[in-house]
């Protein structure tokens, strides 16, 4: 949770620095992006394990469409900023980052709300 | 695609990047009509279905601006800035006819005014790329 925030926030400031520097992404934001994507997987998992196991937030579809919807993020912004090939990808990929930091964090809330 | 002489490209530079959140935003709003109309539809139709009109008006932006259609993009975003204001300022003056939020409601706030601000970006970028010699 906390780790994947620090992710997504250095990866959305590394990011916007490639931008200003006027330099394409490079290794440092793929690895970045594959680490917040790994991340992502095992905070996934450990959620829906704990859903199997029978806990379940006050609004478990909200809950399961941000779920699906965070771990696609990274993905998505990868893509799209690896076939752009000026300044702007590393604004792309920022784009993508920053969303699931607030995701994130709305996930969050979802979850302590729980219904039990 | 269909790029006239004179115009550059929607997809190349800031335009990726308006792509991106545009994205974004068809992928949040989306997510969540999906769920509203699907759980709890009664509890606030016209809300829910207000939400999904912006989802698919992101998801038609997002498409157009990716593949380079500029005027469907145009219509989409116009359609999108006229939707704001007038979702925003209604929630405003009455809110009890929106029970639940959506995307638009009070101009976008529960998104920290990113509806609100998107819409004039897209047509600030529509114009910009349109004038501007190729290269």
């Amino acid at each position: 949770m906390v780790a994947v925030t620090v992710t997504a926030v250095l990866l959305t400031l590394a990011g916007i620095a490639s931008t200003l520097a006027r330099r394409r992404i490079g290794l440092l934001h793929l690895a970045g992006a594959a680490l917040l994507e790994a991340l992502l997987l095992v905070q996934g998992g450990l959620a829906v394990v704990r859903l199997a196991q029978g806990e379940t937030p006050a609004d478990t579809p909200t809950f399961l469409g941000y779920l699906a919807g965070i771990v696609l993020l990274p993905v998505a912004g990868v893509l799209w900023a690896r076939t752009e090939p000026t300044r702007w990808a590393g604004t792309v990929l920022a784009v993508a980052a920053g969303a699931v930091g607030v995701m994130i964090w709305r996930l969050q809330q979802l979850w302590e709300a729980s219904g039990g | 695609m269909a790029e006239r002489a004179g115009e550059r490209a929607t997809t190349a530079g800031p335009g990726r990047v308006l792509v991106a959140v545009y994205g974004v935003f068809a992928l949040a709003a989306g997510a969540r009509a999906v769920v509203q109309l699907s759980t709890r539809f009664a509890e606030a139709p016209v809300a829910y279905l207000l939400s999904a009109l912006a989802a698919a008006v992101y998801v038609v932006a997002t498409v157009a601006l990716a593949r380079g259609g500029r005027r469907t993009a145009l219509a989409a975003i116009g359609f999108e800035l006229v939707g704001v204001l007038v979702v925003g300022t209604l929630s405003l003056l009455q809110p009890a006819a929106f029970p639940d939020e959506t995307v638009w409601s009070a101009y976008g706030r529960g998104y920290l005014f990113v509806p609100l601000v998107l819409p004039v970006l897209g047509l600030l970028f529509l114009r910009r790329t349109a004038r501007r010699p190729p290269g």
